[in-house]
């Protein structure tokens, strides 16, 4: 891990991450997925700390544009924008820029800590896992990932599921047999991860991003952006003066990153609104305080440890960024697992201490990425666009050097382009895509040792996943008639009631004790919604 | 076309899709080996996807008929000027594919981001000048670097060469 030359990567993967997460329309998921095909030459460690090195960079670099332009880089740092451009326009914009800096470092570094601490604990917690509770932790992971993509709701689950049917395309992995090949022998090996990855969500998100053929034309920043000189001593102060802010956000961010679905764009925003309401002065959010740039940027770069927890204690990714990451692993076959941990010492901890230090190289490489972000807003996006198509290309055929990987790419392109403009969110079918092998592999294990189908009820932990999954399906009509129908007042109780029953029949001490907890929870909520009723009836 | 429209017709391309993929799940082979077989996990998503997708037919059905669209409808021909962009880079794209065997990746890319470039952008003749000097440079030093960087096999055509 330390060696020159994996450092020499990570600090290329950084700056790339911090231009990448810069400008407008990129994504971070876009600049891991693209940076994918340069991993292949390299051992596991080094590529996936070059990853991981984006991944941060990106997170990071998403600040510089949303504060010295106003419109953020990236979806990660929108809630920056609030307070880091206004501060920006009063003549602070290297203070404003240094505290976004050291926030996001901060935060990193705290998902970091977490990231250790945690991993081997779930993984272990993992372990206990059987097919069942596999099973029904991929449909959660899904059905989540629907329900928070947006407000729709059906699409996303239809998404979810053409992305099951597109990785049931192919052999089949446990019987070899072959389906729905059409008579085409090159579909017989099934579509390639990253072709239809890099097609779905890459080629859709480049060819959207010129749709409007004058702003394609146009350089990216209008304005244009100047590079200032960022304050570290004086933005350090301010940081570490509001460590709560600091914490707090940090915890939202790795919380947020831990469940599926919900990334940093979703992180960034709720730790900006909870400093806003712990705050004295809340009136002030908005006209350029520290804390405003402080919360969201500490949360966003937590929410990726948070991510990262999942993948390597349960190999179940929650986003896109942690999907790439996934299937980087599986391309240097390595299987991540709740044995993945204490099987690949050496690589788990390399991933740790990539993602801890990634964050020290990000802050040392600010400044000059700045000046480089300063060059880029000068070019139109479509020179980007095509230039990057064909990097796309060029990338998937060294994956395998088959010249059907490059038909896949083609073909699910349009796909992605057409399911973009049609309002399907793209998250569920790359996840179904992902997890697909997982949950039929886990079906095929379950089914081999029981048919009895009781079992996905009947296992506490399989019943807990399927619990979540339900109300995970229902949370979106909650929040749209949350305040106007009654039986919202009582999601909440009902749910800690269902979550209760399987951790009660965990068994040992804990865990029952956690349950009974939960029904007392669920009594006390119910208890106050019946008060309240009572209360606005009188 | 109004946007209920349009979703009414993609719940019903998605039951035709559907009802296909259906029945060719029972054109996959059934073995004696296997405790589940091969043909079961893409029924039961595919069950599922009809269900959702007649679900989806419902809901757009309903709000057509509830629902008047803001939005002036948008012809065939204002819908294909507004996509005309994504419509030359797909096209642009199919074409480098077929000519990839006989051009190979390094001039069958570069001719792929110039003229993409060119149908994108400006086409003065600095415009033609710059988008030239991009592919060349742009194609040049990632095929260099996969090449001899990475040592990985880009393919070479049968015109040209490498």
């Amino acid at each position: 891990m330390f060696e020159l030359h994996t450092l020499a990567l990570m600090t290329l993967g950084v700056t790339a991450g911090l231009i990448a997460g810069a400008i407008p329309g990129f994504t971070i998921a876009m600049a891991v997925v693209l940076t994918l095909p340069f991993t292949f030459g390299m051992t596991a460690t080094q590529g996936l700390s070059t990853m991981i090195g984006v991944l941060v960079g990106g997170l990071s670099g998403g600040l510089m544009a949303g504060m010295l332009t106003g419109i953020p880089g990236t979806p990660s740092s929108v809630a920056t924008t609030f307070d880091g451009f206004p501060m920006a326009r009063k003549g602070q914009p290297g203070l404003a820029l240094g505290i976004g800096v050291w926030s996001s470092f901060f935060g990193g570094i705290t998902g970091a800590i977490v990231l250790v601490t945690l991993a081997p604990q779930l993984a272990r917690v993992g372990l206990e896992f059987g097919p069942w509770d596999y099973f029904a932790l991929v449909m959660f992971a899904l059905t989540i990932t629907s329900s928070l993509s947006g407000k729709a709701l059906l699409k996303g689950i239809i998404a979810g599921t053409l992305g099951l049917l597109v990785a049931a395309i192919g052999e089949d992995e446990v019987n070899g047999v072959a389906r729905f090949t059409f008579g085409n022998d090159a579909i017989r090996q099934g579509f390639a991860f990253l072709p239809v990855l890099v097609g779905l969500f890459a080629f859709s998100q480049l060819l959207s991003d010129v749709q409007d053929r004058v702003k394609a034309s146009k350089p990216l920043m209008p304005k244009g952006a100047k590079a200032v000189r960022v304050e570290h001593r004086q933005a350090i102060v301010e940081v570490l003066r509001r460590w709560v802010v600091v914490l707090r956000s940090s915890f939202i961010g790795v919380f947020t990153g831990i469940l599926p679905g919900a990334g940093s764009s979703v992180s960034n925003i709720l730790a900006y609104d909870q400093a806003k309401k712990a705050s004295k002065h809340p009136e002030e959010f908005g006209t350029g305080i520290p804390d405003g740039i402080i919360a969201p940027e500490s949360s966003n770069n937590a929410t990726e440890g948070g991510a990262l927890i999942m993948v390597m204690a349960l190999g179940i990714p929650g986003d896109i960024i942690t999907a790439v990451m996934l299937g980087a692993l599986l391309i240097h076959d390595v299987v991540p697992s709740p044995s993945f941990i204490s099987e690949e010492p050496v690589l788990a901890y390399s991933i740790f201490i990539a993602f801890f230090f990634a964050h020290f190289i990000m802050v040392t490489m600010q400044a000059f990425c700045l000046r480089i972000f300063v060059l880029i807003t000068r070019v139109p996006m479509y020179i980007l666009t095509s230039v990057i198509l064909l990097y796309c290309a060029i990338g998937v055929f060294a994956l395998h050097n088959v010249g059907f990987d490059l038909w896949t790419l083609f073909l699910f392109g349009i796909l992605g382009y057409i399911l973009r403009n049609l309002g399907f969110p793209l998250a569920p079918m790359i996840l179904g895509v992902v997890l697909g092998d997982i949950a039929e592999l886990n079906l095929n294990r379950a089914w081999s040792i029981s048919n009895d189908l009781s079992l996905f009820i009947t296992r506490p932990w399989s019943a807990f996943f399927l619990t979540l999954a339900a109300f995970s399906t229902v949370f979106p009509w909650y929040q749209r008639d949350r305040a106007t129908k009654k039986w919202t007042q009582f999601y909440f109780p009902i749910f800690a009631f269902a979550i209760a029953v399987p951790v009660i029949f965990m068994g040992g001490t804990v865990r029952p004790v956690l349950g009974l907890c939960l029904i007392l929870l669920g009594v006390y909520l119910l208890w106050r919604r019946v008060n309240k009723a009572t209360d606005l009836s009188c | 076309m109004g946007r209920f429209h349009i979703d009414t017709l993609v719940a019903i391309f998605l039951l035709l899709f559907c009802g296909v993929f259906l029945t060719a799940s029972f054109s996959i082979r059934e073995t004696s080996y296997a405790s589940l077989g091969a043909e079961v996990w893409p029924r039961v998503i595919l069950i599922f996807l009809t269900l959702l997708s007649l679900g989806y037919l419902v809901q757009a059905l309903r709000h057509e008929r509830s629902e008047q669209t803001e939005e002036a409808p948008r012809g065939l021909k204002q819908w294909f000027f507004h996509h005309l962009n994504a419509v030359w880079c797909f096209v642009w794209f199919g074409l480098f594919l077929l000519s990839l065997p006989y051009l190979g990746m390094l001039v069958g890319g570069m001719l792929f981001v110039y003229v993409t470039l060119t149908s994108l952008g400006r086409r003065d003749f600095h415009g033609h000048l710059v988008h030239a000097a991009i592919a060349v440079v742009s194609v040049g030093t990632m095929w260099a670097i996969f090449t001899y960087g990475l040592k990985v096999f880009l393919p070479t055509g049968s015109i040209v060469s490498f």
